[in-house]
């Protein structure tokens, strides 16, 4: 097993504040959703701390320090660090995080998640995150976002509360070409109600892709749910977030250099009906 | 060798004589029993035919395509398994009016039953659902069955089908509830192209698939009768349940759903089941089921973890927990080990896990006698003792819980006026299957369990019924699910990886 154990030793290799080099942090582009990985995440949002993944939003209090001390005494009753300011962005299936790190200068006051369910590929967003912030310590720039491994198809409740969100991002989701895999894909009639649980009324769902099957998919079942509706072009065309997301996710630049169709999708939360 | 009853219902249809105590509908195996608690006869015995309707269909057109290059069904175990033994009897429901009994057979058919007067069964219809269903319930109005399968989808199903849908077979009624994946046979066209895929072997993949002009579609046959998705959980769904409340005069209707990852998910009844309006998260494994208390917005949960929640669920709020689970198990393990010293080491070993089976409410009577209360009892998997708490006292800060032994262990419960039916997991012919018993407040803030010998009395005909075969792995199979939905931990995985 000569692969993985040298890629392991490439990544130790590098010295803090420079970039991880993707090549030793590649991993299989697909992952079952369905079966149990050695995943950790917290029993409900409450608990989830935030603080390691954004240290510079930490709300500042005066006697720090005892807190922590009192915490370590009895883990069980301690809440999390509070922070000045919550997530506002997901990106689901964040890969290598291309648009974390566009977004991320572009909305510095906006706390910005990306998840993802492989391993070294949330390494390596965390490495380049870290390296980035050490890079632009005087701009105080990149320390909006962080990557968390996670399966957002099991386990987004665990992580946000009930309309916290403003934005959701899934960008170049796995097709699952095969019939009997669609059920594994990303966008399902039972899946958008619990997008629909984390986001704000009015806030927005971007999809892109370069399978059209799967962005035909994507429009149908958002537009039959009624917690959505279909963004019109005009409002799609004047937003930031297309744009970045068409030029600057890594898969995006991958379809540019193929030549292939990008697919663009924008959906918007609705308010809840009224009770019957 | 007897087979236990694996599921146990009390039906009071309203045609009967008011002060008639009911019909106990008992599950054994393949065959839906039904006893008249008045005079102790069993009036109707009903048995799972092999192999129903659709199932038996799909195996006629798999063995037309053995030739063809079609990938073999994936679950094709179940269906040669339903031709071989009759299907047994894995989820019961009775309507709220009592008019109607629902039971699931594990060939994954959900069988409608009217309940005549005289305590008769009549089976109305067979439907076949997609995949197994996992619970199921009638919802107030008397006309919708709710239903879940482990697959996480929960659908809506009329109870009665109309006469039109049974006359012919046409799928009209329900081509508009269809969620959008199922689609009718189109054209072979492959949803990636030359821009999608870039590897060479990819690209050699897509050049075959084009090649092979029209693959037979591998979708199933659309579900030939109408129903409704009403909502999904991608982790494995366990429990469902209907509950609703008074908000500003109004009913609301809610469904609770659980699953294998630890949530509990609050969305609301339909037409509006898309909302999700919360979750009651907090258990660390599994939870296994969910039992809402009727006239309150308590909601009792339970599963892998060793401690019951007690919710406030339209809040999303953890009110109370029982943590004493594992301590009340070993005082009592320690009890018996100390005073039966000859059955030491035998069966009586330490409880390792816990594994929630069953929770329910029963009636329970006061300390005077007379007044009428309410007790949640809570049964583990393979464990011979209930767990028993008063729901006034729930909330309490040291709430009165109390584990009442039993020889055997408890496979399902029910209850008719203040008399609650407890089913056990008897083999042998040493002992009544079902045993009644009247639950009685002690003074201590603890419940009694006293023998209800009339009504015991009524249920000695049931154990006349000549048994189904028992096959006991199957049996252990059938009666005994929950614990395998602890998840291993990957020590486990890295063990198996060893070892192979």
């Amino acid at each position: 097993m000569p692969g993985p154990p040298k890629k392991r030793q490439k990544r130790d290799e590098k010295q803090d504040g420079d970039m991880p080099q993707k090549k030793y942090y590649r991993q299989r582009a697909h992952a079952n959703p369905f079966s149990d990985h050695d995943l950790t995440y917290p029993e409900s949002p409450d608990v989830m701390d935030w603080s390691q993944h954004y240290p510079a939003f930490v709300e500042q209090s005066g006697n720090t320090s005892i807190d922590k001390d009192r915490k370590s005494e009895d883990q069980n009753d301690a809440s999390p660090p509070k922070m000045s300011k919550q997530i506002e962005i997901a990106d689901i299936g964040c890969g290598f995080g291309g648009l974390l790190f566009a977004l991320a200068p572009k909305l510095p006051d906006t706390l910005i998640l990306g998840l993802e369910i492989r391993t070294s590929v949330t390494e390596f967003v965390q490495e380049k995150a870290k390296a980035l912030r050490s890079q632009n310590a005087a701009a105080g720039l990149y320390n909006n976002i962080s990557c968390i491994r996670a399966n957002a198809m099991k386990f987004l409740p665990n992580f946000f509360h009930k309309a916290q969100l403003s934005k959701i991002f899934l960008c170049f989701p796995d097709p699952h070409f095969k019939a009997r895999k669609h059920k594994q894909r990303i966008v399902s009639t039972s899946l958008n109600s619990e997008y629909a649980f984390v986001m704000k009324p009015g806030g927005k769902v971007y999809t892109i892709t370069d399978v059209e099957d799967l962005h035909l998919w994507m429009v149908e079942h958002f537009e039959a749910h009624s917690s959505f509706e279909r963004v019109n072009d005009d409002e799609v065309e004047g937003d930031v977030c297309v744009e970045v997301m068409k030029t600057e996710t890594e898969e995006g630049k991958k379809v540019e250099r193929n030549d292939g169709t990008k697919y663009v999708a924008v959906f918007r939360r609705l308010k809840d009906p009224p009770w019957p | 060798m007897n087979h236990p009853f694996q599921l146990v219902e009390i039906a009071k249809p309203p045609a009967a004589q008011r002060d008639h105590p009911g019909y106990l509908l008992a599950a054994c195996g393949s065959k839906l029993l039904s006893t008249c608690l008045a005079t102790g006869n069993v009036v109707s015995e009903w048995t799972a035919d092999v192999g129903s309707g659709q199932v038996a269909v799909s195996n006629d057109t798999e063995s037309t395509h053995v030739g063809g290059s079609e990938r073999p069904a994936k679950k094709q175990k179940t269906g040669n398994a339903s031709l071989a033994t009759a299907p047994n009897v894995i989820k019961l429901a009775i309507s709220p009016n009592h008019q109607h009994a629902v039971a699931v057979t594990d060939d994954k058919c959900v069988r409608v039953f009217e309940i005549h007067a005289e305590g008769k069964l009549l089976e109305l219809s067979q439907r076949t659902m997609p995949k197994r269903p996992c619970a199921v319930q009638v919802l107030p109005d008397n006309a919708t069955i709710i239903c879940g399968d482990k697959f996480g989808d929960v659908y809506s199903l009329p109870l009665l089908l109309e006469l039109k849908a049974i006359e012919d077979d046409s799928p009209m009624g329900s081509t508009e509830s269809h969620p959008p994946q199922q689609e009718a046979s189109t054209p072979f066209k492959p949803s990636a192209s030359m821009q999608t895929v870039h590897t060479k072997r990819n690209r050699k993949a897509l050049e075959a698939q084009l090649k092979q002009k029209n693959l037979t579609p591998k979708s199933k046959a659309p579900l030939q009768f109408d129903h409704k998705v009403l909502l999904g959980h991608v982790s494995m769904l366990t429990d469902v349940a209907y509950a609703s409340r008074e908000v500003d005069g109004k009913q609301r209707g809610y469904i609770i759903t659980a699953d294998r990852d630890e949530h509990i998910r609050i969305s609301r009844a339909p037409p509006q089941s898309h909302v999700i309006e919360g979750y009651c998260l907090g258990h660390r494994e599994f939870v296994s089921k969910v039992c809402v208390i009727p006239g309150t917005d308590l909601l009792v949960s339970g599963g892998g973890d060793d401690w019951l929640g007690i919710w406030q669920w339209p809040a999303f709020k953890l009110l109370a927990r029982f943590d004493q689970m594992r301590a009340l198990l070993h005082d009592l393990i320690a009890k018996t080990n100390g005073s039966n010293v000859e059955d030491q080491g035998n069966d009586k070993e330490p409880i390792e896990q816990i594994a929630v089976s069953g929770i329910w409410i029963v009636p329970a009577t006061g300390q005077d006698g007379t007044s009428k209360e309410h007790a949640v009892i809570v049964a583990c998997e393979k464990v011979p003792a209930l767990f028993y708490c008063p729901v006034s006292k729930l909330l309490e800060q040291d709430a009165p819980w109390n584990l009442r032994q039993f020889r055997y262990p408890i496979l399902d419960i029910t209850s008719v006026g203040t008399t609650t039916l407890v089913s056990l997991d008897v083999r042998g012919e040493e002992q009544q299957r079902i045993v009644a018993y009247r639950l009685k407040m002690q003074s201590s803030g603890g419940t009694d369990f006293q023998c209800d010998e009339e009504t015991n009395a009524k249920l000695m005909g049931l154990d006349c019924v000549p048994s189904d075969i028992v096959d006991a792995k199957g049996l252990e199979d059938l009666l005994y699910g929950a614990a395998s939905l602890r998840k291993r931990g990957h020590q486990d995985e890295d063990v198996a990886e060893e070892a192979g």
